[in-house]
């Protein structure tokens, strides 16, 4: 982006939809003056152009200030943008399932599609097959470091194969970890040299708890202006421009991404982990029946299995079609079983303390009312707690995590951060809560007064709050419960949203009933409490 | 709202009606042959390449002056020794080496070969042995949603009207080698009669997971089989939910009817010579309703409308439409589709 431009133009491109944003110079700050979104068909200079003729209906001397009055004004913006594309896929190879399992997590956690290969009990022939997938761009071969008893016998044939897979596919990455990647050694040496693909040597996964080999994966996708690299980025700015902790999940049509900040002190950059897993896309491929218990399981609409395995077809075909009414609905519970399978895909992450801000990010969530998603995002983001919710609505985060000058980053998104997001609520999740009729009281004190409530285990109380308002919550418990620390009295502060204050007395992690019918009705007394004018 | 002027189509989605130069995939696996080169150009019903249908791991020995050279996935004939007969030594793929050397290999072979002849016309763009050969059609291609079978080759027939569909008891073997257009929806039972019929391929605008699945079952038990089996596939346009073939893609299935055609499976494309053929014409505002409540309706975009509220109190951008034969009603964006 050049400097100083009196606006820009930022672009989301993912693989099912695209989102446009207008940025403008109004007062010496960056303002959002409007943003929009369409399938991936549309070029996102038609959604521009209609963004800027929206301004110029709006406010005539603005758009002219802008250099938004003609039509010629959005060819010349600037503009920032990223796309995201399908993971890319990887076969990871190990002689037995205990080497395996842990490439394989490290390559998942790093934005491949991943295909395991287990020379231990397998044919040869099947795992020459499942090697030479045309489709696989890279192989991650690893042993113990020394290699175990259980895998020494099958390390010749080990080498071999991916030797082998290297000489049928010249171009396919190799990348040899732990015991394998000896530099100059046997097994190396077992690759050519001179072929256009790259052979790396990388650590074990045993080490740093998988990061090292997890950041060789991710930076071997490849892409320029990569969407969830921008993500990841813009998450980190966030969270040194709010001072809190940030948790952003996104859930794609391709892909799933988690990305925890957590902001420096002055003068220090804040430290980003993050993970894409195409497992914890929308509907995954190879979508199977797990998957579809996933989405019933969250469903609050009386629809067969194979009614919604049709339905959910018909998203998979037209991702951004039939996203009102029941679709809406089948839309959400698929990205509750998305999140849950980003968060199992993604254990390390929750070594730290629970986030303060939790967003809600991606094409996937954005046709839900906002109170909708903050009960969603409560119902599967299950960690003892107070938090804000928001959804990064313009979906203006990972663009912006595209600009290079990290100076020129902060600027913008310390100008954007009451628009980046929009507020859902806050949400108090005590977990530790015993039996009983009631286990405390809860006052809220807020600009419009004081609300005094029971604290009812296995509920879900609602306190009006909107955006904007805050409000001193003070929780009284008769033993104690972790929020956080382990106490009976807290006092914390909630921002206003959408879904305003959500005291959650739900399960930690939640229970739901097994028969299917009960477990809806439940369901459905949650959602209508925050998801109104369902029955419109 | 916004009125008819210039460009405001642009953001109604769209696809392209037809295109050229479609890639299709045939894949190999070890041990399968190609009987192409890249480059090669072929035409519909050369071979294409040979399937192994036994498939198995021998091991052979390599003289030292292959074995310097010798590669996975390189062909290769083992010597014959002794009084064994040339007719029994069968030749294979190399697959990888035995550990300690390269002068013994680990060969994929088998008895029994089918050949897979071309499907479609095209230039090999790439022949990877053991993965997939890669081809690029010639002529035009028209893209569907997802396919199932194999892809196959056969004349293009009408066998219902685009909202019909089609009973088992309804295909006889004056359909065989045939390509079948049958309107909106099949069952399983039909497809499998059609398959034993000789039909070569079914066209059809939405199929059932549930008929998906128990064809593919019946794709599978057919495949198991000793004899080989003529190909056929299934091209399913729209989804899997009930509608009708969109008119524009009628018209022009009506102006192939009785020209040779080929249904890929890989991408799902139906692949035809368009070179004396002339495309019915799509108005640029015509859509049709892709999915929703209204999936298969058609009718002209009379103007981009903004956000409105729909079902379940869900806020999207919308369109105002004048549906065939209906009033004018305002849809979501994202449930229309034109073509281009």
């Amino acid at each position: 982006m050049s400097s100083e431009p009196r606006a820009f133009a930022a672009v989301d491109r993912g693989t099912a939809t695209v989102a446009a944003s207008l940025i403008g110079r109004v007062a010496g700050h960056w303002r959002l003056l409007g943003a929009t979104a369409a399938p991936i068909s549309v070029d996102p200079d038609a959604l521009l152009e209609r963004l800027r003729g929206r301004l110029v209906e709006a406010d005539p001397p603005l758009a002219k200030q802008l250099g938004l009055a003609d039509p010629e004004g959005v060819a010349d913006l600037p503009r920032v943008g990223c796309e995201t594309t399908a993971p890319p896929e990887i076969a990871v190879v190990g002689a037995t399932a205990r080497v395996a399992a842990p490439l394989a997590e490290a390559a998942t956690g790093a934005g491949w599609r991943v295909h395991r290969v287990v020379l231990d009990g397998a044919s040869i022939l099947s795992s020459a097959a499942a090697l030479a997938n045309p489709r696989v761009s890279a192989i991650l071969a690893g042993a113990g470091d020394p290699p175990g008893a259980d895998e020494r016998p099958l390390l010749a044939d080990l080498t071999a194969l991916v030797g082998a897979t290297t000489e049928r596919r010249p171009d396919v990455v190799a990348v040899l970890s732990g015991g394998l990647a000896d530099p100059g050694g046997r097994y190396e040496a077992a690759i050519a040299s001179d072929r256009p693909g790259a052979t790396l040597l990388a650590p074990s996964p045993t080490v740093g708890g998988g990061g090292p080999l997890r950041e060789l994966l991710d930076s071997l996708r490849g892409g320029e202006a990569d969407g969830r690299r921008g993500l990841a980025v813009a998450t980190g700015t966030l969270a040194g421009v709010l001072g809190r902790r940030v948790e952003v999940v996104e859930v794609g049509q391709a892909a799933g991404v988690r990305v925890v900040a957590t902001p420096g002190g002055p003068g220090r950059d804040a430290t980003v982990a993050s993970a894409v897993v195409a497992e914890a896309a929308l509907l995954p491929r190879g979508f199977g029946e797990p998957h579809l218990d996933s989405v019933v399981g969250w469903l609050t609409i009386p629809l067969d299995r194979l009614r919604v395995r049709d339905r959910l077809r018909e998203l998979a075909v037209s991702p951004w079609g039939d996203a009102a009414g029941e679709g809406a609905l089948l839309r959400l519970a698929a990205v509750r079983g998305a999140v849950r399978r980003l968060l199992e895909a993604t254990p390390w992450m929750d070594a730290g303390p629970a986030p303060d801000v939790l967003v809600a990010a991606g094409g996937a969530w954005s046709v839900a009312p906002g109170p909708a998603i903050a009960l969603a995002l409560a119902d599967v983001v299950r960690r003892p707690g107070v938090r804000a919710l928001g959804l990064d609505h313009a979906r203006l985060l990972a663009p912006l995590g595209t600009i290079e000058d990290p100076d020129e980053r902060r600027r913008v998104i310390t100008d954007l951060r009451d628009e980046l997001l929009v507020p859902l609520g806050t949400v108090v999740m005590p977990a530790g809560l015993r039996g009983g009729r009631s286990v405390g009281r809860i006052e809220v004190r807020g600009a419009a007064g004081s609300t005094e409530l029971d604290l009812v285990p296995g509920g879900l109380e609602l306190v009006d709050l909107p955006p904007g308002e805050r409000a001193v919550v003070e929780l009284r418990f008769r033993d104690p419960v972790t929020l956080g620390p382990k106490a009976r009295h807290f006092a914390v502060e909630a921002t206003g949203g959408l879904g305003g204050l959500l005291v959650d007395l739900r399960d930690v992690p939640l229970r739901l009933p097994e028969r299917l019918e009960r477990r809806r009705d439940l369901l459905t007394a949650w959602q209508a409490a925050l998801w109104s004018g369902l029955d419109r | 709202m916004t009125g008819p002027a210039a460009g405001w189509l642009a953001v109604v989605p769209s696809r392209p009606f037809v295109e050229h130069g479609l890639e299709t995939r045939f894949p190999l696996a070890p041990g399968d042959r190609s009987l192409v080169d890249a480059g090669a150009n072929v035409a519909a019903g050369d071979p294409l390449l040979e399937r192994l249908r036994d498939r198995r791991v021998d091991e052979t020995g390599l003289p030292p002056d292959a074995a310097t050279s010798a590669r996975a996935g390189q062909r290769w004939t083992p010597e014959t020794r002794g009084r064994r007969r040339p007719e029994h030594v069968v030749e294979g793929e190399l697959l990888a080496p035995v550990s300690g050397g390269r002068d013994r290999w680990r060969m994929v072979t088998g008895e029994h070969r089918d050949r897979l002849l071309a499907p479609v016309p095209g230039d090999v763009v790439d022949v990877r042995p053991g993965a997939e050969i890669r081809l690029r059609t010639a002529g035009a291609s028209l893209t569907g949603s997802f396919a199932a079978g194999s892809s196959a080759r056969g004349r293009l027939e009408l066998a219902t009207d685009p909202f019909g569909e089609l009973r088992a008891g309804g295909i006889d073997v004056g359909r065989s080698g045939s390509i079948l257009v049958v309107g909106s929806r099949i069952d399983a039972e039909a497809l499998t009669r059609a398959r034993a019929m000789g039909v070569r391929g079914i066209v059809v605008a939405s199929l059932p997971g549930k008929e998906l699945r128990d064809f593919q079952a019946s794709e599978r038990r057919q495949r198991a089989a000793l004899h080989p089996t003529p190909p056929f596939g299934v091209l399913v346009l729209e989804g899997a939910t009930r509608r009708r073939i969109p008119s524009p893609v009628m018209a022009l299935f009506e102006a192939l009817t009785g020209r040779e055609v080929s249904l890929l499976v890989d991408p799902p494309a139906l692949v035809f010579d368009d070179a004396d053929l002339e495309l019915p014409p799509v108005a640029a505002d015509w859509v049709h309703v892709r999915s929703g409540p209204s999936a298969g309706a058609e009718g002209r975009v009379v103007a981009v409308t903004g956000l409105r509220r729909f079902a379940a109190n869900v806020m999207l951008e919308a369109a105002r439409v004048a549906i065939d034969g209906e009033g004018v009603v305002d849809l979501p964006l994202g449930d229309l589709e034109r073509f281009v």
